[in-house]
């Protein structure tokens, strides 16, 4: 192997440093620091910091609204995976079935992830409010109005459906570019082949989608570990803790009880939590794509 | 080169230069307000009076961050190090976590306090801001009583002549109000755990029946059981007859949607810019928070006080501590700044004669709705003083108050609950 020159070697740390520098800044650093935190009780400010050992982490394995926090993100991916791969792909298909102004269109649908979460969570907590227009309808036909933000699986339902509206643009986007590198001959040789449109959807264009597919659910369901500003706008996190994610709990923890050690235990768990269900989705994403021809 | 002449007059600037900008220095001081626009406006309005005034400070005024919270905020800015001379905006539970961490400037040891107090007139409401030691953290200034909106037009319409003032009557009324397709009351807030809507459903009513009982003492539950368990009835009995509402309607009692509600100052304001036609008199009336029928005779007749207060950074130096105490001594001297305050703010100032003095008289007779809060001032309870008041209050809806609304628990039981969770935080 050909040795780099010295020159050459200044230059490649240059280019290096500033990634460097904002990793260990802003990752390593305050990752170390919260290791710290966390055989602590302490609120940041007071002079007494008391050293508790492991004692953190064991009282967030014991803590009920821990518990709920850890199981939430499992109950909106039920709903928001389906519900946003669902819709991202339509979107992709249909603006894909478009000759012209695919861009326009893309923009359009991309436009939900541009909002932000208060203001989308504002229009839906009007959308589900007593006496909205959409809850007029379903008086109407079931002869009451469903109490949305108040049962814990539709609050559940609302909050996968809203993060859903908002994230499938963007996915859409990935899905979009999987769908347009798809070589069009391998559908014309499926149609002569005599296989139809929902055939060649799941037996072409889902595998050819594989890279895409592997991309949004990694996204997606590492997104379900951070949820924060539906629940917190919506819900508060209940009914009886039912909305409750690792973020509110986090939040609730480091700025509301103002325990800094606590909650960086749980932030610990948050982690490892995402850690494992994001290589455990990967692996079998992995396992679909060599099923499929595709290599690691 | 430069001449004798050229360098005597360098070094005679350079001095003159050090001396202005020491000067400054020893008189500088910064200050938080909210992060609340009027707020921000009052104080910046005082920060330059007082300087034209008094040249030789310099106040500098900024707003607080409010994200993640205004408490965070404060937290990091003193774990950092660079924590304001003194901020406002500081509630007595957050001053007990500051005052537990040796953060504050114990007020009443600095030279005017007592001038202060008696200039301000707030000698009966300071009594309940002192802290365990005695001494007083923060300084209120203002206080919002918590009062009981109702729809006078439509109990009129209803065929009701007088204002319910228990919670048997009160039931009674909302059972008329259903008739029409209206709630008594609607709060969604009574379905969610965020701790400090426990202010304005809970300890509202509470502080009515039990008055100066404080909630927790120390480290231990001092509550009235009794007025605990009136208070978790008195949600029973509505939500088990749908008498009150806990999904959404937005502005439901300015809509004509329920006929009761708590309500603060501040809501006024907005009031008059979307629902003009509300009118104190008129549409709506305010009162104290009700009681139980067999508590009428000795009810305190108390509510809960939604106050703030400033306090001062021990961590500031000498100088800008004194600097920015003598602009807060400066400020609450004179009552036309409280005016100044209300008309900014429409937030009453923490005085006892808030009712009584003609500087206010004016402004309350165009502000008349402001009138019932200034007088119950004297009855307002601010929150009780522990640094576990988060998790208390949180543990006190997610085991007492919610269920008991939504029917799975007796009143009895979820008060046994919440105090056993509560005990288990106060022995943490």
């Amino acid at each position: 192997m050909k040795r780099l020159s010295r020159g050459e070697g200044v230059t490649g740390w240059l280019f290096t440093i500033p990634y460097l520098a904002y990793t260990i800044i802003f990752f390593v650093l305050p990752f170390l620091w919260g290791l710290l935190l966390l055989v602590s009780e302490w609120n940041l400010i007071s002079p007494v910091r008391e050293f508790v050992g492991l004692g953190n982490l064991l009282e967030a394995l014991q803590s009920r609204r821990v518990h709920a926090a850890a199981l939430t993100p499992f109950k909106i991916m039920a709903l928001f995976l389906p519900a946003v791969l669902i819709m991202s792909l339509g979107i992709a298909v249909l603006i894909n079935s478009f000759k012209k102004r695919q861009g326009l269109l893309a923009v359009a649908f991309f436009l939900p992830y541009l909002a932000s979460g208060v203001s989308m969570s504002l229009v839906v907590k009007g959308v589900v409010s007593y006496t909205s227009p959409v809850n007029k309808v379903i008086s109407n036909i079931i002869g009451f109005v469903p109490d949305w933000l108040g049962t814990p699986s539709l609050a559940i339902l609302v909050i996968a459906l809203m993060i859903a509206w908002r994230f499938s643009g963007y996915y859409a986007l990935i899905f979009l570019s999987g769908l347009q590198s798809i070589p069009g001959e391998l559908y014309e040789a499926a149609q002569i082949d005599g296989a139809g449109r929902i055939k060649s959807f799941f037996k072409i264009t889902l595998p050819q989608l594989y890279p895409a597919l592997y991309s949004v659910l990694i996204l997606a369901v590492g997104l379900m570990f951070g949820v924060f500003t539906e629940p917190y706008m919506l819900t508060g996190g209940g009914p009886n803790l039912a909305t409750h994610t690792w973020y509110l709990e986090i939040y609730y923890q480091a700025f509301s009880t103002l325990r800094a050690g606590y909650a960086s235990s749980i932030a610990l768990y948050n982690a490892i939590a995402v850690f494992i269900v994001v290589g455990i989705v990967r692996r079998i994403m992995q396992a679909w794509g060599r099923a499929h021809g595709w290599e690691d | 080169m430069l001449t004798k002449k050229r360098l005597l007059t360098l070094v005679l600037v350079f001095a003159l230069v050090l001396t202005t900008g020491a000067a400054a220095w020893a008189n500088s001081a910064i200050f938080w307000t909210a992060p609340n626009p009027p707020q921000e406006v009052f104080w910046t309005e005082m920060a330059k009076r007082f300087m034209a005034e008094n040249p030789e400070y310099n106040i500098q005024v900024f707003p607080m961050a409010e994200a993640p919270s205004s408490e965070a905020t404060i937290l990091t800015a003193i774990a950092g190090g660079t924590a304001p001379a003194a901020s406002e905006n500081i509630f007595i539970g957050f001053g007990a976590e500051l005052y537990e961490s040796a953060a504050l400037v114990p007020l009443d040891t600095l030279e005017g306090w007592d001038e202060l107090i008696a200039a301000r007139n707030m000698e009966g409401a300071i009594k309940g801001w002192a802290f365990p030691d005695g001494h007083y953290y923060i300084l209120p200034i203002y206080s919002n009583p918590i009062l009981y909106g109702w729809r006078i037009d439509i109990l009129e319409e209803l065929g009701v002549d007088r204002i319910p003032e228990t919670y048997e009557e009160i039931i009674e009324v909302a059972r008329l109000a259903q008739k029409e397709g209206l709630f008594l009351m609607v709060r969604p807030a009574l379905g969610m755990p965020t701790w400090w809507e426990r202010w304005f459903d809970f300890f509202t009513l509470y502080n009515a029946i039990s008055g100066d009982v404080p909630f927790i003492t120390g480290s231990e539950i001092t509550a009235d059981d009794e007025a605990v368990i009136d208070v978790f009835k008195f949600y029973a009995d509505l939500a088990k007859e749908k008498l009150i509402l806990t999904q959404d309607i937005p502005d439901a009692f300015a809509t004509d949607n329920a006929i009761w509600s708590e309500l603060g100052p501040w809501t006024f304001p907005g009031w008059k810019e979307q629902y003009p036609e509300m009118v104190y008199g008129e549409t709506f009336a305010l009162t104290m928070p009700p009681i139980p029928e067999h508590h009428k005779d000795d009810a305190a007749g108390n509510t809960f006080a939604d106050a703030k207060g400033l306090v001062l950074y021990a961590q500031a130096s000498e100088e800008a501590k004194q600097a920015v105490w003598d602009f807060i001594r400066w400020v609450f001297a004179d009552p036309a700044h409280d005016l100044l305050w209300m008309e900014a703010t429409s937030l009453p100032p923490v005085r006892d004669d808030l009712a009584d003095n003609p500087v206010f008289a004016e402004y309350l007779a165009k502000a008349p709705e402001l009138v019932p809060y200034a007088e119950s001032l004297a009855f307002a309870v601010p929150p009780f003083t522990h640094s576990d008041f988060a998790d208390i209050q949180t543990v006190l809806s997610e085991e007492g108050l919610i269920p008991v609304v939504r029917g799975t628990k007796s009143p009895e039981q979820a008060w046994e609950d919440a105090k056993a969770a509560i005990n288990g935080i106060l022995n943490r």
